[in-house]
């Protein structure tokens, strides 16, 4: 059942709140009242039927008087809702008091037991007109029982009944109006809270309105930034390329035969000339996948190809730091994979360059495989090393962009620290997720797992 | 037999040196150009074996000169390796030339490739 709607028919629309409660209040009052009218009718018709060959006078009467009073209870309803509150409340206080008028014998109404019945127009004129109405209906009340009075023999008008009636109307006078004046208060709380919240939305919307200039302001930045590493690092590329190539024929003995300690000078020459290179690759890198420039070419090609490079890019490393590389391919890989060759190849290395520069003894192993567990649709590189681990605290800073994890350990390792961090974010790039697991004195493990193209899936 | 040529059409002055030592290491006779729009003269007259084609170049760019290659019958024979710094163009580009290199090209590398490409007749 639906209350809010039946109470919405008590409600009358108007621009003054004041009059729209009053007007509610009355039809509240006319409801009331309607339904004890509405069951009077129906005692006395009750009454009237059982006694259809002899009716009782006093049934039909009280049967006639409510149908009439139904009616006027309509039209009071009708002008409250339609015309005017105030010509409303007047006609029900009339009709209300003119009903205890006659109720009862002259006699009981003047000073008996129906004079009190006078109060409930009285306390009403407080709350459904206005507050000092009740002395007016206190007034017209002492002037029906005074009449009443002076119309029967002996009687003079009851001084204190009228003067109880003024009493009870200051009481009903004096609570209305502290009613009133506490909706008043509430009314204007309620305007100035509104005042505040439209003002603080207000200042909500500048500040948003600068917030986002601001944001702008940093992603354009941010836009420019990435942009000088970008043409910085081409700049600087070129000559690099310009050095290294110079080295390279002067190695070659493209311009004559060289002594050993000039061989020694070109070899330094060419090393760090391609760490600075390195370096460069990862800024530009670093730059082109922040500026969303970077993107993934994927071609077909065998996982085999893989550690077949990764062996003739990182061999001389190895062999140099004296460690093991191993690599394997499991049987279950297919033998046509589907990715960006290129950029797998860099992940890779950057993986195995970082466990070497870490690894002291033993080696590194390069596992790829299908990963066990929920990962049923992808295929893992895994590059294990059995170096000194990392911390659980710093496996968080291991893959943030120009972070070392203890540069006491990377002293002789000089980079920007941007190899990991690269290789994590190509690796999302290429939906995969990049996984480590160490142990301090236990080694590390990095595990690539990447999708399989659909039709290379594992039936389960 | 006379050796085959080779272009370098490259305006930096030093990766034109590297490139062209480089493919007279794999025995070509090399020319350098560093414009864009001396290398659409020469190529009017001369027919190289193999190119080297820088892509970002004065007055005519390597992109037009590659086109106005392929458009040229007399040149069906020239192999075509273009020499970018720009992984876009690489990629846009490769079904277009016989070879794409990004730029850092070393000595070496481009050495063994044009050796491979196309060898010194025996």
């Amino acid at each position: 059942m639906n209350l809010r709607r039946y109470s919405e028919l008590l409600e009358v629309s108007s621009g003054d709140p004041d009059d729209a409660r009053r007007r509610q209040l009355l039809n509240i009052l006319l409801l009331g009242l309607a339904v004890l009218t509405l069951l009077t009718i129906l005692i006395t018709g009750t009454v009237i039927a059982a006694h259809m060959a002899n009716p009782d006078k006093a049934a039909l009467l009280a049967f006639f008087v409510s149908l009439g009073a139904l009616a006027a209870i309509g039209l009071v309803f009708a002008i409250n809702h339609y015309w005017s509150g105030q010509v409303a409340s007047v006609l029900f206080l009339l009709m209300l008091t003119i009903v205890v008028a006659l109720s009862d014998e002259p006699r009981q109404v003047v000073e008996g037991r129906s004079v009190f019945l006078f109060t409930i127009p009285i306390l009403m004129a407080s709350v459904i007109l206005r507050p000092w109405a009740s002395f007016a209906l206190a007034g017209l009340s002492s002037l029906v029982i005074a009449t009443l009075a002076l119309r029967l023999p002996e009687y003079v008008p009851p001084a204190p009944t009228m003067l109880g009636f003024f009493a009870f109307a200051f009481v009903a006078w004096l609570s209305a109006r502290s009613l009133e004046s506490a909706l008043k208060d509430l009314r204007d709380i309620n305007r100035e809270l509104d005042q505040r919240v439209e003002k603080r939305t207000q200042e909500l919307q500048v500040a948003n309105k600068e917030l986002a200039r601001a944001n702008e302001r940093l992603r354009e930045l941010d836009r420019l930034k990435s942009k000088f590493v970008s043409m910085v690092s081409h700049e600087l590329r070129t000559p690099l390329g310009a050095i290294q190539g110079f080295a390279e024929m002067l190695q070659a003995g493209i311009y004559g035969s060289l002594s050993k300690k000039q061989e020694d000078a070109l070899e330094r020459i060419s090393k760090n000339t391609r760490r600075l290179l390195m370096i460069v690759n990862d800024l530009l890198d670093q730059a082109r996948i922040e500026a969303g420039e970077l993107s993934i070419r994927p071609t077909v090609f065998s996982p085999s190809d893989l550690t077949e490079d990764l062996k003739s890019t990182v061999g001389v490393l190895v062999e140099r730091k004296g460690l093991e590389l191993t690599t394997e391919v499991a049987d279950d890989v297919p033998d046509s994979l589907y990715g960006d060759k290129e950029r797998l190849h860099q992940i890779l290395v950057n993986l195995t360059d970082n466990a070497i520069k870490f690894t002291d003894e033993g080696g590194v192993h390069v596992h790829i495989c299908r990963p066990d567990g929920k990962h049923t649709s992808h295929w893992a590189i895994e590059v294990s090393d059995t170096g000194p681990g990392i911390s659980e605290e710093d496996e968080e800073l291991v893959f943030a962009p120009f972070r070392r994890v203890d540069d006491s350990m990377t002293r002789e390792h000089i980079g920007v620290g941007l190899g990991l961090s690269i290789v994590k974010q190509l690796v999302e790039l290429m939906n995969g997720e990049i996984i480590l697991e160490s142990e301090p004195g236990q080694g590390s493990t990095f595990t690539v797992v990447l999708p399989l193209q659909p039709e290379q899936r594992r039936t389960v | 037999m006379s050796k085959r040529s080779a272009m370098i059409i490259e305006d930096n002055e030093d990766l034109a040196i590297i490139f062209a030592e480089a493919l007279q290491a794999a025995g070509f006779d090399t020319g350098i150009i560093q414009d864009g729009s001396t290398a659409l003269t020469r190529l009017e007259s001369c027919v190289p074996n193999i190119i080297i084609l820088d892509l970002h170049l004065p007055h005519v760019s390597g992109e037009d000169i590659l086109k106005h290659i392929r458009a040229d019958e007399r040149l069906v024979e020239t192999r075509v390796i273009i020499a970018t710094a720009d992984p876009r163009m690489a990629d846009m580009l490769k079904d277009q030339a016989d070879l794409v290199l990004l730029k850092p090209i070393s000595f070496g590398q481009l050495r063994d490739l044009a050796g491979r490409l196309s060898p010194q007749p025996a």
